[in-house]
């Protein structure tokens, strides 16, 4: 497990670093501030920030699902802050949010926002594909409907013949509708 | 006297509203006892908001409608009943890129043309957020030179101090930040004044006081007095012959710990409360939202009329004797 400790106060890292004991392999990277570079040649599986680091806004735009690796981030509240974990816990805030005093707690907190990292990231990916299969239902429709039009088909041949095209050509069946919608454009000049 | 209310800020020119009012007396005036707590980031506002760790804070305009739609955090109705700054915030380049005193995005349009034909790494840009007017002026900017912001350059957030030190290094080539932070770039002989906001968008909204819709709803009072003395904050904060005085105000340690001549550079540019622009005009929030939409950062079943309704004019006119 790798851990990135972005923090202008060093002391919580090895606190980090204590709360993992047992892990392995395990490295623990303490900075004082942010450097992406390092950071991208780093890749840690997690990045933990203190709340009162300037950096903080930099590392929460990383948990963008846009980028192409967005990493889990956890944060520590300082102890002069009290309660400020617990409520941003309870409202959903942040669940990665931890409260700076308690090693023992720091492995399981870690691993949470990493699992729930992980879910979010499968939910997105799944978001996605459901809406890129609705289009390539969409398109076959569309495929089908072209076929029965300009040669006369049924709709249940019309799909075979679109089946048909696919196996032969070893591409998935949207992308062979898509082409077929393609190519029926450019004949009727839609594409010039 | 009121119980305890804790407001954050960001150290920029434009918390003068809420610095002022403090200094001066004008919360107490209102028998408001106010702590102001300088914040290292706008996540770290907005979550302390959310869970009520502030009561209210100096927040980017943006990021409050993205807080209350959800988008980039957990959905938290929020209320913007007061704007506290505009025409504050400037695109700063590296002295490096040699694009002489005055540069155009045409000029760096060119040089991103030149730098793909060597196959050079990408220019990079910092924004202070995701949700941010900057991040949106820069873009605007670079759009008006047939720039696409998503696919010719690299834009990035980094924290406002930080700025000027990337540039210096290396880091970015550019940025677009609130001031003093262009000032500090310029005096450290790195950074060159590419645009102001004024000359991107004139009277763009930029920072809001915000809370939430929740402790707006438990306080009207409290948050009454609280505007009105806001309100006296940022017509000190505007008059010309304050602005000496609120410049070493800004400079100290506990608030933004610059020298006061780069501040008093900076807040040139800043204003705070004449032609009305502390009024938090909905058609401002609809302006961000259509920012938000046109760089793909709203879903299309966001609920946009709920993010309107988080600026909320009615509270400042009550507040400025108006209603």
């Amino acid at each position: 497990m790798r851990v990135l400790v972005i923090d202008p106060d060093s002391a919580r890292a090895a606190l980090v670093a204590e709360g993992l004991a047992g892990v392995d392999p395990l490295e623990v990277r303490h900075r004082p501030s942010y450097d992406e570079a390092e950071a991208a040649a780093f890749a840690p599986d997690v990045v933990v920030v203190a709340t009162e680091s300037p950096d903080r806004d930099t590392i929460d735009s990383l948990r963008d699902a846009s980028l192409a690796n967005p990493r889990p981030v956890v944060m520590f509240v300082d102890r002069s802050e009290p309660g400020l974990a617990e409520a941003a816990v309870r409202a959903g805030v942040a669940a990665y949010v931890v409260d700076g005093l308690a090693p023992g707690r720091v492995r399981g907190v870690l691993e949470v926002a990493m699992s729930r990292f992980q879910l979010m990231n499968q939910l997105r990916k799944d978001l996605d594909k459901a809406k890129a299969d609705l289009a390539s239902r969409k398109t076959i429709e569309r495929a089908k409907a072209l076929l029965m039009k300009e040669r006369g088909l049924e709709e249940e041949d019309a799909y075979k013949l679109l089946r048909k095209l696919s196996m032969d050509t070893g591409r998935p069946l949207g992308a062979v509708a898509a082409d077929l919608l393609a190519f029926a454009g450019v004949l009727k000049g839609d594409a010039s | 006297m009121t119980g305890l209310v804790k407001l954050g800020f960001m150290p920029l020119d434009d918390a003068a509203g809420l610095i002022a009012a403090k200094a001066l007396g004008f919360f107490a005036d209102e028998g408001l006892n106010v702590e102001l707590s300088r914040e290292a980031s706008w996540a770290t506002i907005r979550d302390k908001v959310a869970v009520g760790a502030l009561d209210g804070a100096h927040m980017l305009a943006p990021m409050v409608l993205a807080q209350s739609l959800g988008i980039g955090s957990e959905a938290t109705p929020m209320i913007a009943p007061l704007a506290l700054a505009t025409d504050g915030a400037a695109i700063t380049l590296s002295t490096r890129l040699g694009l002489g005193a005055g540069p155009s995005a045409i000029g760096l349009a060119e040089l991103v043309a030149q730098r793909r034909e060597m196959e050079s790494s990408p220019l990079t840009f910092s924004v202070v957020f995701p949700f941010s007017t900057h991040n949106y002026l820069l873009r605007l900017w670079m759009a008006q030179a047939s720039l696409d912001p998503d696919r010719d350059v690299r834009i990035v957030v980094a924290p406002p101090p930080r700025m000027a030190e990337l540039l210096a290094g290396g880091v970015i080539e550019g940025f677009c930040v609130g001031e003093p932070w262009s000032a500090v770039a310029v005096d450290a002989g790195v950074g060159v004044v590419a645009a102001r906001a004024a000359a991107i968008a004139p009277r763009a909204p930029d920072k809001v006081f915000a809370t939430t819709r929740a402790w707006a709803g438990e306080n009207p009072e409290v948050l009454q007095a609280l505007l009105r003395a806001l309100l006296r904050g940022l017509e000190w904060a505007d008059a010309p012959e304050n602005r000496k005085t609120l410049a070493a105000l800004l400079a100290e340690p506990a608030h933004i710990g610059v020298p006061a001549d780069l501040i008093a550079a900076g807040l040139r540019h800043v204003v705070f409360h004449r032609d009305s622009v502390a009024r938090p005009e909905p058609v401002q929030a609809g302006w961000l939202i259509a920012q938000m939409q046109r760089w793909g950062q709203v879903p299309a079943d966001a609920d946009l009329a709920a993010a309107l309704a988080v600026y909320a004019p009615e509270m400042h006119d009550r507040a400025a004797g108006l209603a």
